[in-house]
């Protein structure tokens, strides 16, 4: 259900890029984890456990197809939903989760909101909250590949609210100018917030941005991960192969809320969101699996109730976890640490320690 | 547009100049009534000048540290066409008899309510506080010669009493009149450098004053030594019974000195007096108004006790306790500065063998009191241990012959050993 | 020892370290083939290719953005701002994404890179090629912030600024590119980040500048020594972390201290150095901190001389600083 844009791109939908079935239970497994723990943290939000969470809950396609598509050398600039991508290329659960908590498991130390990871070990940058900012930067460390000669290619994530921002003119402009070795995936998940996609831009679809830019643009169904991994796929490669780079829209609908402070009953109709839940890719993957041979209930069942164990292992080690030490709070600031930064810290131990 | 001429005004008995201390306004700048203007220092007391008039300052004239004349325009306003203040009448420009003895301490008052919202603090830099706190003092107990009555750091350092040479080897005086020339940065040559520090302010009124009595009045001092021994044991005698009947009061020997020259100056009354030097006249007093010499942080202050012949020994000592803490305070109103007759320089603990007191011009005579000691004396061909005292008299030689200045003295001394002879003088 | 200007030297600097180091870039708006409208790029695209003097499209947040990625993959950056009054565009480049990203990734990421923008008044630049933005960076955590006032100064500082590990906003007096001229060595050389520089003793008052206002100060400074007040005149080089030491030394010294900058006074530098020096310094202090300052307007293009905190009005400060009474 590839739809293509007004581009030279051919259709890919048929092409599954040649995807084996154990590829394939590879990405229904990531898609399973963050659906798992995107419940889970929900839950424990409600329960005052952690402070927000924003789930992925019906993109799973788009974000775990597009980053199947890279190599572990391959860099992400992620946006709000993109932390499954992390875990599946190798970030363990707990210090993921440590995040959401905020405590000293947490890479960053608990700076951050929750669903703000980053991981250096996997390739995947820091996300700022600022809707459109990574994309530029997306396009800075393409090109700084280009000009290193390195083969890497930036994955920058965003949302369809995003190709509003400045920042998503400019990166789209600088990398087409650039031809920075980047693949653009916007998915276009329908809402910002609570506000519908048609009322981000009158264009007939984000992908058909790419035209004025000089660079493709595809418009991929985003609840097919087959699917979005395809068009990835030929993105990534061409980008690598020197050949510029590529928007991807990732047509897919946020299930969930926008994030646990928000109420989507009050801007949407919930008849939409039943229609899209009948379209869920993780369903749709797993209803493939089950026609193939090799894929039973019985193993689906294992397998869901293996991650749900993990999760909740993760959860319950994560959880144990103190806050971070009141020094960390001016760790990270500068290379060396200057004198305001030092009495400040000094200023409050001290205050602490009397207190 | 009218203009109004503010000139300086008599603001005190006998001044006809005031240094210009300090400009409180600018030309251009709005004054409301009784706005303060400027400070002026007389040769009695520093006061602060209000404005009589609301209006815009055209013009100030004369600088900080002029002397300016009474009666010459000190200041030109611009009071508008009939403003609300035009009731105060410009027939009448000098201020009144109530501002005429405007306390010295309302300078800061006028310049806290000018200012706004002091609440009541006393004005300081942090420097000069914590100068003030490293010495131990209150900086509540200082009296600020600065702006607005602002504490300065030479007030600290007179208070410390170190006085005008002490502050010179501060680093800086920045001094609204002459900012010290400083030269390029060489710490060596600064420790060295000789410093001029200009004669201001009640310094500048004393040294005038000492020179012209010293080159005006050929002065001689005769000095005498007397036995304070009755005198000692009547005044201990009286303390003991003003304790016994609750007082916590102490009389000093001042008091006493006090009744003894008034009743020796009746018998010589030509000391009790003044020399007028235009007509060549001495002016014989018929009161006994005598100046009591107290060092106060500034310099030298002599506070005037009126009438001490009309006053108790109790009154007496009253007054004089609050003549010296108005002085210190410099809270002394331009009466109480005025008007002696006769002086006494009490020189206190450190007053040595003798003296050679400056006469208070333009009076003719002052007494200098050396401090009581235990000393052997001959008395009846037997060494006895004494309480003896010294004094010190100068007089002007111009009227005062050598023999009546000893009678006088032997005179004085005569009622302080015999202090009951005072009882023959009573009314 | 040659003689060079501002920008010369801040030339020699960029080709300097692009020599020793093959991770520098230089990108921004006509910094290539035409070497910037200052000439402060002129000769590195022939050197270096247009690989790393790289002319981007016209938009401050992608030069910004594209250098934050470039950091991040391990280049070091010199994205140049044309003129500091469109540094805005990137502002939120600068403050959310520079400034924090190596705090809030934990440390695993860095943005090292060194923001050059010309700033400042004095060339008839009116509205939008003079402001002087420099507060609003001192005001984000995570960024650094230099202005040099010489060439010496400006050689040393890009040369030290380039090997920080940090984010640097590198403002440069534009007023004085040209006008400023001095020996510069050959060579390398640094000037020490958060060194201020004393350029004059003195005792009485202690000014503390940068950039192009230190000359204004210096002037100033001069005819006060005839006045009989001595100055001490503080350039401060690198503005943040400022040289706190020196700053309270000197006021110290001379318990009285005046602040003279080109931004307007409301919440500019000076405001926060008045802070810091009445916090350690208050019972030294002889008089009012003075901030001689822009005015609180935007700057102007008729007005400019009456703007600017020039000499004249530098020497008015420090006489009402000197003579406050203690």
């Amino acid at each position: 259900m590839i739809q293509s844009t007004a581009t030279a791109l051919p259709s890919r939908a048929e092409d599954k890029r040649g995807l084996s079935l154990a590829q394939l239970i590879e990405m229904y497994r990531a898609m399973l984890v963050i659906r798992t723990l995107d419940e889970r943290m929900m839950t424990l939000q409600r329960q005052g456990r952690v402070g927000f969470y924003g789930a992925c809950t019906g993109q799973e396609g788009a974000c775990i197809g597009s980053a199947f598509a890279l190599r572990p050398t391959d860099w992400i600039f992620p946006a709000l939903r993109e932390g499954a991508a992390m875990l599946m290329r190798g970030f363990p659960l707990v210090p993921y989760v440590a995040q959401v908590f905020g405590n000293r498991g947490d890479l960053a130390k608990g700076r951050q909101m929750p669903s703000h990871q980053s991981a250096r070990s996997v390739n995947q940058v820091s996300w700022s909250s600022c809707i459109g900012t990574q994309l530029p930067q997306a396009v800075g460390a393409a090109w700084a590949a280009k000009l290193k000669g390195d083969d890497t290619v930036v994955l920058a994530y965003m949302g369809d609210g995003a190709t509003s921002s400045a920042d998503f003119h400019v990166a789209m402009n600088f990398a087409g100018v650039s031809k920075a070795p980047l693949v653009f995936l916007c998915q276009n998940n329908h809402w910002s917030i609570s506000v519908p996609s048609q009322r981000q831009t009158a264009s007939e679809s984000f992908a058909v941005k790419a035209k004025a830019y000089g660079f493709p643009g595809i418009k991929v169904d985003g609840n097919d991960v087959e699917a979005v991994y395809g068009a990835a796929a030929e993105a990534v490669e061409r980008a690598r192969a020197r050949g510029g780079p590529t928007l991807i829209e990732a047509e897919t609908y946020r299930i969930g809320a926008h994030s646990s402070s928000d109420d989507p009953t009050r801007y949407r109709d919930p008849r939409e969101v039943e229609e899209w839940k009948a379209r869920d890719p993780i369903e749709r993957l797993r209803r493939k699996l089950l026609a193939s041979n090799q894929w039973n209930e019985r193993r689906d069942q294992e397998l869901k109730e293996k991650i749900l164990a993990e999760v909740n292992a993760a959860i319950d080690e994560a959880e144990k976890l103190a806050p971070p030490a009141p020094e960390t709070l001016f760790e990270d600031l500068y290379a060396v640490e200057p004198w305001n930064i030092a009495e400040q810290r000094q200023e409050l131990l001290a205050y602490i320690k009397k207190a | 547009m009218a203009n109004y001429e503010f000139k300086l005004p008599d603001i005190g008995e006998g001044v006809v100049e005031g240094e210009i201390v300090k400009w409180l306004v600018k030309a251009g700048e709005n004054v409301a009534e009784d706005q303060p203007l400027v400070e002026v220092m007389t040769d009695k007391a520093t006061v602060t000048i209000p404005s009589p008039r609301r209006g815009v300052v055209l013009q100030t004239h004369g600088s900080e540290g002029d002397i300016a004349k009474v009666h010459q325009v000190l200041v030109t306003l611009d009071v508008g066409a009939g403003g609300p203040s035009a009731a105060a009448s410009e027939s009448k420009p000098a201020l009144g008899g109530g501002n005429k003895s405007q306390p010295v301490s309302a300078r800061r008052d006028a310049a806290e309510t000018n200012g706004g919202s002091q609440g009541g603090k006393v004005l300081a830099t942090p420097v000069t506080r914590r100068m003030a706190r490293e010495h131990g003092l209150q900086i509540e107990q200082i009296v600020g010669s600065g702006p607005q009555g602002r504490v300065t750091k030479a007030d600290v350092m007179a208070a410390i009493g170190q006085g005008a040479g002490a502050v010179a080897t501060e680093k800086m005086v920045p001094s609204p009149i002459a900012p010290p020339r400083i030269g390029p940065p060489s710490p060596l040559t600064t420790s060295r450098a000789d410093q001029r520090v200009p004669l201001k302010g009640l310094r500048r009124r004393v040294a005038e004053k000492m020179v012209r009595s010293k080159f005006t009045a050929p002065h001689y001092t005769f000095v005498e030594e007397m036995d304070a021994t009755a005198l000692s044991s009547s005044r201990s005698r009286l303390n003991e019974s003003l304790a016994a009947s609750g007082s916590a009061e102490k009389i000093s020997y001042l008091p006493f000195i006090c009744k003894a020259l008034v009743a020796a100056l009746k018998k010589f009354p030509t000391l009790n007096a003044n020399f007028d030097e235009a007509t060549q006249e001495l002016i014989i007093r018929g009161a006994y108004n005598f100046g009591i010499a107290a060092a106060t942080d500034e310099g030298l202050t002599v506070p005037v006790v009126k009438d001490v012949d009309r006053l108790s020994l109790r009154e007496l000592a009253d007054e004089i306790a609050r003549l010296g803490t108005a002085a210190r305070e410099k809270k002394l109103r331009v009466e109480e500065l005025s008007g002696g007759t006769f002086t006494i320089t009490s020189l206190g603990q450190k007053s040595g063998l003798m003296a050679t007191p400056i006469i208070n011009h333009p009076e003719v005579a002052i007494l200098g009191v050396h401090r009581i000691r235990k000393r052997p004396v001959v008395v009846d061909d037997q060494v006895a241990i004494r309480e003896m005292m010294n004094l010190s008299l100068s007089f002007d030689h111009r009227v005062i012959d050598g023999a009546i200045g000893a009678e006088f003295t032997y005179a004085l001394i005569g009622f302080l050993e015999h202090p009951e002879l005072l009882f023959l003088e009573l009314r | 020892m040659p003689t060079l200007n501002l920008v010369q030297a801040v030339n020699d600097a960029l080709r300097l370290e692009m020599r020793r180091d093959p991770r520098v870039v230089v990108l921004g708006e006509d910094v290539g083939k035409f070497g910037g409208v200052f000439r402060a790029t002129a000769g590195l695209y022939e050197e270096f290719g247009p690989d790393r003097v790289i002319d981007t499209p016209l938009a401050e947040g992608g030069i910004i953005g594209a250098a934050v990625g470039m950091a991040l993959y391990g280049l070091r950056p010199v994205p140049e701002i044309q003129f500091a009054d469109f540094i805005f565009p990137a502002f939120d480049q600068l403050v959310n994404e520079v400034a924090k990203y190596r705090y809030r990734s934990g440390g695993q990421y860095a943005c090292p890179m060194v923001v050059r923008t010309p700033y400042g008044g004095g060339i008839k630049g009116g509205h939008y090629h003079s402001q002087s933005p420099e507060a609003l960076f001192i005001h984000t955590a995570g960024l650094k912030v230099v202005s040099p006032s010489n060439p010496y100064d400006a050689k040393g500082l890009l040369l030290a600024s380039l090997r920080q590990q940090d984010p640097i906003l590198f403002f440069e007096p534009k007023r004085i590119y040209r006008a400023a001229k001095g020996e510069v060595p050959e060579g390398d050389y640094e000037v020490e980040l958060g060194k201020a520089r004393v350029l004059r003793e003195g005792n009485d008052v202690c000014l503390i500048s940068w950039g192009a206002m230190v000359h204004e100060a210096l002037a100033a400074a001069d005819s006060a020594a005839e006045e009989g007040i001595g100055c001490e005149v503080i350039d401060l080089r690198t503005l943040w972390p400022l040289d706190i030491e020196q700053v309270i030394r000197s006021a110290k010294k001379t318990g009285r201290a005046a602040i003279v900058h080109e931004a307007p006074r409301t919440c500019g530098l000076g405001a926060e150095i008045a802070a810091l020096i009445q916090e350690r310094c208050f019972v030294h202090l002889e008089a009012p901190i003075k901030r001689i300052t822009g005015w609180d307007t935007p700057f102007p293009y008729a007005l400019e001389n009456e703007y600017l905190p020039l000499a004249p009005r530098i020497l008015k400060g420090i006489r009402e600083t000197a003579r406050f009474v203690a």
